[in-house]
């Protein structure tokens, strides 16, 4: 929380209608510290639960927690939250960041979902497939390497040569890239048993300084799917290559594990460093 | 919630498979449980229901337990075939019951492929003196528990998820009240405590040192935990949930109630807004019948599930 009692520089939000949330609270603490001991500016941050919309108004980035993305879906849908996710993720533009439901709800597409479908905010032009590795007795750990926080901008991540411990709990990855177009991804809705977000352009004013390119791929998890059992789904992934389970498209940040359940800030550190740069206008991705 | 769960997963390189990273992925999916609701469903049509619901995962049981009371006789696991017909029915998270110590029965859920087990009172236990071994298991656990020595000799025994356990099938909320209130009471006193304090309390309430010293320490216990038995209402579930647990199950309440979807969504809406007596106020309109309910207080001692479990 902001320290005494200041106006926070930087308000971020963490959505809290169900899941992990306070886990990235504690997170985002730890990371605030560590931005703070580093640079010579000090920056007043507030960690704020958000489970209203004018809770979601105060924040200049937001994080989507894991847990399960159809409760959140629909308890964001009856809380009159979705229209202003929406509006914050993909109107406004600002730096939201999805882990495993999160990166669920950020996609534009997403299949298997429940029967009737569910809800997404979208963001990113990726299609996800929920539970792509089965049920909890396959979930696992797995040590990433993860480019962009060795690149980190030159900042001295004290364990910067250090895989990432990433926890993946039933856990979603990104099947597939999708072309940038205006408008929904008709294409994608035509696809058997995916659902896709609604389109909403982004603000006039906004687009000025936003540039939305090609979505970014920032992590892969190697051979995993090599070992799947369920052929149908191998079939459709070249595995060998590989799973997306780290995606980046202008404001929108996604990965399919949980960051929030590693004791390590170092993905905290990193977003937080980008969310700065963006509020302060430096150039956007 | 009262307390925040300080995030205890790995980092660094730990080893694949290694004990302590199992444990980590177990209560990993217990925290993305949190601020949920987790309902008893008997078939798959409920099943569906309590997802559109906004539950954020199932218990898959032959009876709900105000039908086991009502009924008799013994209560096992449930049939694998009517589990996997509510596995296939919805995308989130399926539990399932087994009997107290019968390990056997756990071996058959894990090979069915459910989420997590629920060794529970609510089932005529199967042994009388031992719990299930519940590190051995791939598939993680969940326990009940009537105050902190009874949270603790589950989680040493591997449970990575603990509910209080209140009295199923009443849906009479003063047992789950207790419950939840003991435990408290019982963290609040030990983490006043000294080394050598904590030593005897161990002894007193039956629990391992170690782990009393970890919850002394955190002011919680040290997994996530939910609470049980006898919540009916939204109001119920944030009373609980005002009283510092995580989520909440409901059994009975609502598919014994006038209108199941609609109270299910209530209470749903009722977790996530626990602090915010407006929404309360709101979602708890207009819900048809609660279930008509046991007064706990009337019931004999030997009626009472909660008993179970040594």
């Amino acid at each position: 929380m902001a320290s005494g009692g200041q106006k926070a520089d930087v308000t971020v939000g963490v959505l809290a209608l169900q899941g992990a949330f306070s886990e990235h609270v504690q997170l985002l603490r730890q990371a605030a510290q560590i931005l703070d001991s580093k640079d010579a500016v000090k920056r007043h941050w507030a960690f704020l639960e958000v489970r209203t919309p004018a809770e979601l108004a105060s924040c200049d980035a937001l994080i989507i927690p894991g847990g399960e993305s159809t409760t959140m879906s629909l308890v964001a849908q009856r809380s009159q939250m979705l229209e202003p996710l929406r509006d914050f993720v993909k109107v406004l533009r600002k730096p939201t960041w999805g882990t495993c439901a999160g990166l669920i709800l950020l996609a534009e597409s997403a299949n298997r979902t429940k029967q009737g479908g569910q809800e997404l905010i979208g963001g990113l032009d990726v299609r996800v497939n929920r539970n792509h590795f089965g049920r909890q007795i396959e979930s696992f750990q797995a040590n990433l390497d993860l480019p962009f926080l060795k690149q980190a901008d030159g900042k001295d991540f004290d364990t910067t040569q250090q895989p990432f411990r990433a926890i993946f709990i039933r856990a979603p990855i990104v099947e597939k890239l999708l072309p940038r177009v205006a408008g929904p991804q008709e294409g994608e809705a035509k696809v058997e048993g995916t659902v896709v977000a609604p389109s909403r352009p982004i603000d006039e004013q906004v687009a000025k300084s936003v540039k939305l390119g090609d979505v970014e791929v920032m992590g892969i998890l190697p051979g995993r799917s090599a070992a799947l059992k369920d052929d149908a789904t191998k079939e459709k992934l070249d595995a060998e290559a590989g799973d997306i389970i780290a995606v980046r498209q202008a404001n929108v940040f996604g990965t399919s594990f949980h960051p929030e359940l590693t004791g390590d800030p170092r993905i905290h550190v990193w977003w937080l460093e980008q969310v700065r740069q963006w509020t302060e206008g430096a150039v956007h991705p | 919630m009262a307390t925040e769960l300080p995030i205890n997963g790995g980092s660094g390189i730990a080893q694949n498979g290694s004990p302590e990273s199992s444990f980590t992925v177990k209560t990993g999916l217990a925290r993305m449980l949190k601020g949920g609701v987790i309902m008893d469903v008997v078939n798959a049509e409920q099943a569906k229901i309590a997802e559109e619901a906004g539950a954020c995962a199932v218990m898959a049981l032959e009876r709900v337990p105000a039908d086991i009371r009502a009924q008799g006789g013994v209560a096992r696991m449930s049939d694998p075939k009517m589990i996997k017909e509510i596995m296939a029915a919805v995308t989130i998270p399926v539990m399932a019951k087994a009997r107290i110590g019968h390990f056997v029965e756990c071996q058959i859920l894990e090979a069915i492929g459910v989420d997590y087990i629920d060794e529970s009172e609510v089932l005529t236990p199967a042994d009388h003196a031992h719990h299930v071994e519940k590190h051995n298991f791939g598939v993680p656990f969940v326990c009940g528990c009537r105050n902190l020595g009874e949270a603790l000799r589950r989680i040493s025994e591997g449970a990575a998820m603990i509910r209080t356990k209140g009295e199923a099938g009443t849906g009479d909320v003063i047992e789950a009240v207790r419950h939840m209130r003991t435990v408290n009471a019982e963290i609040a006193k030990a983490s006043a405590m000294s080394d050598a304090e904590l030593r005897i309390f161990a002894k007193e309430i039956g629990a391992p040192f170690e782990l009393l010293k970890e919850t002394a320490k955190l002011g919680r216990l040290p997994v996530v935990n939910f609470a049980a038995g006898g919540v009916a209402t939204p109001a119920d579930a944030a009373l609980m949930m005002q009283l510092g647990c995580d989520g909440v199950f409901v059994g009975s309440g609502i598919f014994k109630s006038g209108d199941a979807a609609k109270r299910a969504k209530a209470i749903v809406q009722a977790v996530t807004h626990y602090k915010d007596p407006k929404v309360l106020a709101a979602v708890s309109e207009d819900l048809g019948e609660a279930m008509v309910g046991l007064n706990v207080g009337l019931m004999d001692a030997k009626d009472k599930m909660q008993g179970r479990g040594w």
